[in-house]
Order: structure tokens, then sequence, then C-alpha cells
């Protein structure tokens, strides 16, 4: 009962930022809802048993990404005029309802008509950092180094792509 | 709670994601709303694993927590280079590519 309650709770927080981040005029308003957002879906995982996952969110994804981006916008320091009007927000935002619907509906039917109606029963230490950190070394060894290649990457190419607007 | 209501959480979050793209031109907001849709992902992932009792969902999780990661990482990268470029952060300025001609 508690959880159903604590799951409404988390959703209505999780819905109202994504969709205060997609409305909000300023950006940095639309950053604070987004991390709103994050912050819920955090709660989320705790409530799927995923604790590791529910740090991971909470120290990756608000802390750092959000963080991050929240200096950016406001050490870039984009004036007024340069910033989109976007007058007709209103218009636009019905417009990709409309074609969003669609598709949303499609993958709620697939995933209506092809997953279990409850949870299989799982062990205590199910989603803990020890049994996570156990699946993640036992077959999950390549895909992991594969990602600390692409972080180094992503991280060489960040380097280069705001180095070269800089001498243009 | 059943597990369909964590899919249908996932499935509206992504949507509302698609939605910010198609319909905002800010840059900052686009690159937001394209952080959600990844979330969104990675809360059906952790649901398939709840629901499974696999752990191979959460660890694939995990490994996309660290692609948007590197995603933040270029995207803003990106953005600051753009307005550098053209001093504008505005989706409609940055349309070479569907002109057929440009100077």
């Amino acid at each position: 009962m508690s959880e159903s309650i604590i799951f409404y709770v988390l959703a209505l927080f999780l819905i109202g930022g994504a969709s205060g981040m997609i409305t909000a005029r300023r950006t940095i308003f639309s950053a604070a809802s987004f991390m709103l957002a994050m912050i819920a879906l955090a709660g989320m995982f705790a409530l799927l048993n995923q604790s590791f996952l529910f740090l991971a969110q909470l120290l990756v994804a608000v802390g750092a990404i959000i963080t991050l981006s929240m200096l950016v916008i406001v050490s870039v320091n984009i004036s007024e005029r340069y910033i989109p009007k976007e007058p007709h927000l209103g218009r636009d935002l019905l417009l990709g309802v409309v074609i969003a619907a669609p598709i949303v509906a499609l993958i709620i039917t697939a995933l209506r008509t092809h997953f279990a109606a409850s949870f299989a029963p799982i062990p205590d230490t199910f989603g803990t950092l020890a049994s996570i950190g156990a699946t993640l070394f036992a077959s999950w060894v390549l895909p992991f180094e594969l990602i600390s290649l692409l972080l180094l990457a992503a991280l060489i190419g960040a380097v280069v792509i705001s180095r070269k607007g800089e001498r243009s | 709670m059943s597990p369909l209501h964590f899919l249908l959480l996932g499935t509206l979050l992504f949507g509302i994601g698609l939605v910010g793209v198609i319909a905002r031109r800010n840059l900052f907001v686009v690159y937001m709303s394209i952080e959600l849709m990844l979330s969104a992902v990675n809360l059906l992932l952790a649901t398939f694993s709840r629901i499974r009792g696999d752990e191979g969902g959460a660890v694939l999780s995990l490994l996309l927590i660290a692609v948007i990661a590197a995603e933040a990482a270029i995207f803003l990268a990106m953005i600051i280079a753009l307005f550098r470029a053209k001093r504008s952060i505005d989706a409609h300025d940055f349309t070479q590519l569907s002109q057929e001609h440009n100077a």
C-alpha cells in the first residue's frame, strides 16, 4: 500500500518535472525541472529494488551530468537576444504531441501484450553493489571495457570540438 | 505495484522527451529532451531486469548511464562550438543540410 503511494508521488514528480522541462521558457528553469525528474527517477530505481542503480543515478546523472549542464548554461551566459523567442510554443508542443502519440501508443500496446503481469521472486541480495559487481565482471567484462574506451573517446572529442570553435 | 505501471511511466517519459525534441528550438532544451529519452529507456531496462529477476538488465542500465555521460560531454561541447560559430542557440539557424545550396 505505502509502496503504491510512493510510486504515484514519484510518478507525479517525474511527469511534472519532464513536462516542466519542455514547457519552461527560461533555460535554467528547464534544467531545474529536469533535475527534479532525474531525482524522482532515482527513487523509481529504489522502488524496483535496484539499490546500486539508485546510487549510480544520483551520483552520475544528478550529481555530474545535470550539474555540468547547469554550469555550462550559467557560465556561457548567453544574452537574452540570442535565445530563440519561440512565439508559437503552444502550437509547436501540440504538433509534437500529435506526432509522438501514435509512437507512444504503439510501444504501450507492444509492452502490454508481451510482458508478465507480476514480478519474479528475487533473492535479498538482488541489485546490491556486491551482486551487480559479480554479474558485471562475470559476464559483462567486454562491454565494460568498451564503455571505458567510449568515455575516453568522448572526452577527447569534447576537448577537440570546443577548441576548434575557439580558433575560428 | 505491477510491472505495467513502470512500463507505462517509462513509455510516457520517452514520449515527453520526443515532444521536446520535435517542438523546442532552444538547443539546451533539445539536449535535455534527448537525455530524458535515454533515461526513460534506462527505467524500462531496470523494470525488465526486475520482472525477470535477472541482473543483466541492471548492468546494461549501468552501462547506459555511462553512455549518457559521454553523450552529455559531446553535446555540451557541440552547443558551445555552435554558439561560437553563429552566435545563436536556435535550432532554426542550423539548417545548412536541409537547403539546396548555400553561400
